[in-house]
């Protein structure tokens, strides 16, 4: 019995990170419906965005409980080669676009 | 022995074979190795069309386009999914075999919600005039990007349910391990991880 109770309440990690991830989601629709200022609203959805990741990734993954040679592979690993893709791609699109305004 | 000496020698014994230095079974980190591959799969798909929505001098509104509050019902159905698929790896870990049933037929039935939400985003979208190439918002790679970035994401969901229900039906034949319930767990939460960016950058921005 004891051993059951124990079971049932290892479950509240993740109900609680689902609580989260809700509130952060419900902020987030929030925050468009609102139309906020463009820059402020980029900035406050890829905060709220990278925050929900990271819940996901540390505690419905477990990842958080894993060993740091794991986490450093893993985060860095997508991070880093995912922030070279964009910042070698972006500013092409911009480019693309000055060129097709200036023809 | 100095201290340098120590760090170096605890290195060794870690790298030099024999241990795992990541501490996980090789099942276990085959499958984080395919969620860096996959996920760099989505982070090309994302780059490609972040790269789009930049030249494109105009981009249509979103909320025009779609419905944001079901769009919202899918995600939460899909986290909901989530919590469930943690219960079910929970109950594995502790050996409650009727948790992990309920905790995996509880993530296929989210599943198969999401999927048949988004067949029906699909279905209402092309109706309404979508195509890959075309439609009536007058930006062609809009709906490129809309039917590559959520088909592939779909048939990851779809993947997952599969998975999913060969565990189960592992679990009730008395043959799935906590391991296996845990790794297709790892799989289904990768899922939602990548909905997150999906929902954000590509319906909510």
């Amino acid at each position: 019995m004891a051993e059951k109770e124990h079971a049932h309440g290892g479950y509240r990690l993740y109900w609680v990170t689902w609580l989260w991830l809700l509130i952060l989601t419900i902020f987030m629709i929030g925050f468009e419906v609102l139309h906020l200022p463009r820059l402020f609203l980029v900035l406050a959805l890829v905060v709220f965005m990278l925050t929900k990741a990271a819940f996901i990734a540390g505690n419905f993954m477990h990842l958080r409980f894993e060993r740091l040679n794991l986490i450093v592979m893993v985060v860095v690993g997508l991070l880093i080669t995912g922030a070279v893709l964009f910042v070698l791609i972006y500013p092409d699109g911009l480019r693309v676009l000055q060129l097709s305004k200036a023809s | 022995m100095t201290e340098s000496h120590a760090v170096e020698m605890t290195a060794e014994s870690v790298w030099g074979g024999g241990v795992s230095p990541f501490g996980v079974s090789w099942r276990k980190l085959m499958m984080w190795i395919f969620i860096i591959t996959d996920g760099l799969l989505f982070a090309g798909l994302l780059a490609g069309y972040g790269f789009l929505r930049l030249a494109s001098p105009r981009w249509p509104d979103q909320a025009e386009v779609f419905y944001i509050p079901f769009i919202a019902f899918m995600t939460f159905v899909l986290i909901t999914s989530s919590a469930t698929m943690g219960t079910a790896v929970g109950a594995a870990r502790h050996g409650d075999r009727r948790w992990i049933v309920r905790g995996l037929a509880l993530t296929i039935l989210g599943g198969l919600t999401f999927l048949g939400c988004q067949a029906y985003e699909w279905t209402h979208l092309i109706h309404e005039g979508a195509r890959l190439y075309t439609n009536p918002w007058g930006v062609p790679h809009f709906t490129a990007c809309f039917f590559v970035l959520t088909g592939f994401h779909g048939s990851h969901v779809l993947s997952g349910v599969i998975i999913l229900t060969v565990t189960l039906i592992r679990t009730l034949l008395g043959k799935a391990t906590p391991e296996g319930v845990e790794i297709a767990g790892l799989y289904w939460h990768f899922v939602d991880l990548v909905w997150v960016f999906i929902f954000t950058l590509f319906y909510l921005l």
